[in-house]
């Protein structure tokens, strides 16, 4: 696996089974699942009010006040306008499934619900995209702190759509993983002349964020990507989203995974030594000579 | 930010992987622990002929999908409920992690299992992969048994909490019976019986081809599961059993109706006799296996009777059921009456031998049977790991960075008090 999944897997299948199990007509049974994602997501599937053949489907994300300056309350309305409902306690947005009418595309319906959250990131990226298409320039640039020490930055020009992501690393060998891997990302854009640019700076923000409470620290990275028009065209647009909103936790998941690679080299490296050691034994020195005559002498 | 997100539960077991998030009842993903990899034909050392050169280390699969793909080559890292093949296992880890939980490692703290009798060495290098790779902030590492004495707690009145008990865990495998005293596993007394699900369902296929015939060779193993799932009880006295099929075939026999995977036609099966005689098994062993004839109450007695005299009483009173193949109906009950049998016997000798002068003080014996049976292990797990204390017994990314690996050889117990 390369490229993380956008959906959420938890919840496409509880929803399917639970959407299978009451097209077949089976009695429902009680749904209480609390599942996290990424970024501090959390998901909340549960019967409202105790009732089997309500389905609530439930997201919280502490960013969520951010989004909602950037139209995510239009864009959620757009996508899920049957299924949304008012927000349950604690929670952001919910859907409301009734399992006495499934839809017969349930598990589209269900595939739908587990892009939740990519959903409500897609709202900064959409407006910020369509800007850059009208070409209005001079907008203030959205600040998105999407987790508690981890901001990200959306802003549009006449040409181009700019996303800075700032990362920790909580590992000081992370930071020397996440250098060499991000200089693979700017090498491929030499293979590949459509990629779009990426710049990638340790421990000061890009020249971008200067003079703005960006951090500074030995241990954050920014992460500077440059979006084109065929990037943020309608027809592109959708892959572009899936793909930048999981770029930190992409970029944590492959530090991780370079890691596990570097310990498994350690481990094949460690038994190769091994074998050579067992090998290796220390020479008998007493040994017991023999002379012409057939007389035998001890030699030290 | 820690404490707010739920913590990661990982079971891995030898054949299925449990895990899900703390403070559910269920686990969210029940997959096989298999994981199936690119390998290449050549010379050499196997673990150095399995680096590659690129990107060869990310190109796998886990669980059912490892099983699917075809040309993967299928691995099961876990032998006997011990991670054997670590290179494997980290790998394994990532993708439960990122593809299936979806957790950002570094803000969940984990809780995994380990079987009883697992080498301190093992806790280490689990220890190692999870703090060093993944960036964990905390890490506890549980006993199985331990936790599935905890998941009987549904079962219980609060206040009877304990750690003291007999746990009996069946799963596909091998059925193990694990004394339990204030949360420490008598590992010396442990006893193992080769029969647990598999036999079970071998069992009723071959009573089936013995009697039926529409069934499709090729279906036979999995329509005996689906009746020794759907159709299979304990009942207290075979030779009654028999005679009340004979009276009224009627009502106790049962048809299974499926359809061949072919020539999608329907077939159905009589089921009989196998309804109970499945299960029978665990009673009976020489049914099934002629090596070995001591019925599963006579091993519980056995290792009890092994185990230091004064908890004794402690894990006669609380047999923990776990695993799958101990969710027959009944199947608690019987256990119980056949244990209080061997005894009450044993008391009346003793009694008998003293001339009446002394009379002992009778045993409790109960066998609790509860709903979270199926995954004790794992439902244990959830209830410990969403609780404040939890995170105090955990074992912190700062500790590890202060002391090392070694920390983890120990895992304090936990959770009794309250």
């Amino acid at each position: 696996m390369i490229l993380l999944e956008f959906h959420n897997r938890i919840v496409q299948e509880t929803l399917i089974s639970k959407f299978k199990n009451a097209q077949e007509g089976s009695k429902p049974d009680t749904v209480d699942v609390t599942c996290a994602d990424f970024d501090g997501v959390l998901y909340h599937i549960s019967n409202p009010d105790g009732d089997k053949n309500k389905l609530l489907v439930s997201i919280s994300l502490k960013f969520y006040t951010d989004l909602q300056a950037h139209g995510a309350d239009t864009l959620i309305k757009r996508e899920y306008c049957d299924y949304l409902t008012s927000p349950e306690a604690g929670y952001n947005v919910s859907l409301l499934y009734n399992l006495e009418s499934v839809p017969q595309d349930y598990e589209e319906v269900a595939k739908k619900a587990a892009l939740l959250k990519r959903n409500c990131f897609a709202s900064v990226f959409e407006k910020y995209f369509d800007y850059q298409q009208k070409g209005t320039e001079g907008r203030e640039r959205a600040v998105i702190h999407y987790r508690d020490d981890e901001t990200m930055y959306v802003e549009a020009k006449k040409d181009r759509v700019t996303v800075i992501f700032s990362t920790i690393f909580k590992d000081n060998d992370d930071v020397v993983i996440g250098k060499v891997f991000m200089q693979e990302f700017k090498e491929g854009r030499r293979k590949y002349q459509q990629a779009p640019q990426v710049l990638f700076s340790h421990r000061e923000p890009p020249q971008e964020l200067q003079d703005t409470d960006a951090r500074t620290g030995d241990n954050i990275c920014y992460i500077t990507f440059v979006l084109f028009p065929r990037h943020t065209s309608p027809a592109a647009r959708d892959n572009t989203i899936n793909l930048i909103h999981t770029l930190r936790d992409y970029l944590h998941y492959h530090i991780k995974c370079s890691k596990a690679y570097i310990h498994q080299r350690m481990r094949a490296k460690t038994s190769d030594f091994l074998k050579v050691l067992n090998r290796a034994r220390p020479e008998n020195k007493e040994k017991e000579k023999k002379t012409i005559t057939g007389r035998t002498f001890n030699r030290n | 930010m820690a404490n707010r997100l739920p913590a990661c539960v990982i079971d891995t077991g030898t054949g299925y992987t449990k895990m899900g998030y703390a403070g559910n009842t269920e686990p969210q993903f029940i997959i096989p622990s298999a994981i199936g990899i690119k390998e290449t034909a050549g010379v050499g050392d196997q673990a150095i002929r399995r680096l590659g050169k690129g990107v060869e280390d990310l190109d796998f699969y886990i669980g059912d999908e490892a099983l699917n793909t075809p040309s993967y080559a299928v691995k099961w890292p876990i032998r006997h409920g011990i991670i054997e093949d670590w290179d494997l296992m980290e790998r394994f880890y990532e993708q439960c992690i990122f593809k299936y939980l979806r957790s950002e490692p570094e803000d969940h703290y984990f809780l995994l299992t380990e079987p009883p009798l697992n080498t301190p060495e093992n806790r280490e290098y689990t220890a190692e992969i999870m703090f060093e790779s993944f960036n964990v902030p905390g890490l506890y590492i549980a006993v199985q048994a331990v936790l599935a004495l905890a998941a009987s707690w549904t079962a219980r009145q609060a206040g009877e909490r304990t750690l003291t008990g007999t746990v009996i865990d069946s799963g596909d495998g091998v059925t193990h019976v694990i004394p339990v005293a204030e949360g420490y596993v008598i590992g010396s007394c442990i006893k193992h019986i080769p029969i647990a699900g598999r036999d079970i369902t071998y069992f009723i296929q071959q009573l089936l081809r013995e009697r039926e015939v529409g069934i499709p060779p090729e279906q036979s193993l999995e329509t005996a599961k689906a009746i020794k799932e759907k159709f299979s009880y304990v009942c207290p006295d075979i030779a009654k059993e028999f005679t009340k099929y004979d009276q009224d075939p009627g009502k106790w026999i049962k048809k299974y109706e499926n359809k061949n995977a072919i020539t999608k036609q329907l077939f159905s099966v009589d089921v009989g006799y196998e309804r109970f005689l499945g299960p029978e098994i665990f009673f009976h062993p020489e049914f099934c296996n002629p090596d070995f004839t001591t019925p599963i109450s006579e091993v519980v007695d056995d290792v009890i009777q092994n185990c230091p005299i004064d908890v004794r009483r402690g894990l006669y009173k609380n047999v923990v059921l776990s695993g799958g193949s101990t969710m027959f109906r009944d199947f608690g009950r019987k256990m119980q009456r056949d244990i209080k049998r061997i005894v009450d016997g044993r008391l009346k000798i003793s009694e008998e031998i003293s001339g009446g002068r002394i009379k002992p003080k009778p045993i409790d014996v109960q066998v609790i049977s509860h709903h979270m049976q199926r995954y004790a292990v794992w439902f244990g797990g959830s209830m410990l790991a969403s609780t404040p204390e939890f995170y105090q017994v955990c074992h912190t990314k700062a500790d590890y960075d202060e002391h090392g690996p070694s920390i983890c050889r120990h895992n304090p117990v936990f959770g009794a008090m309250t």
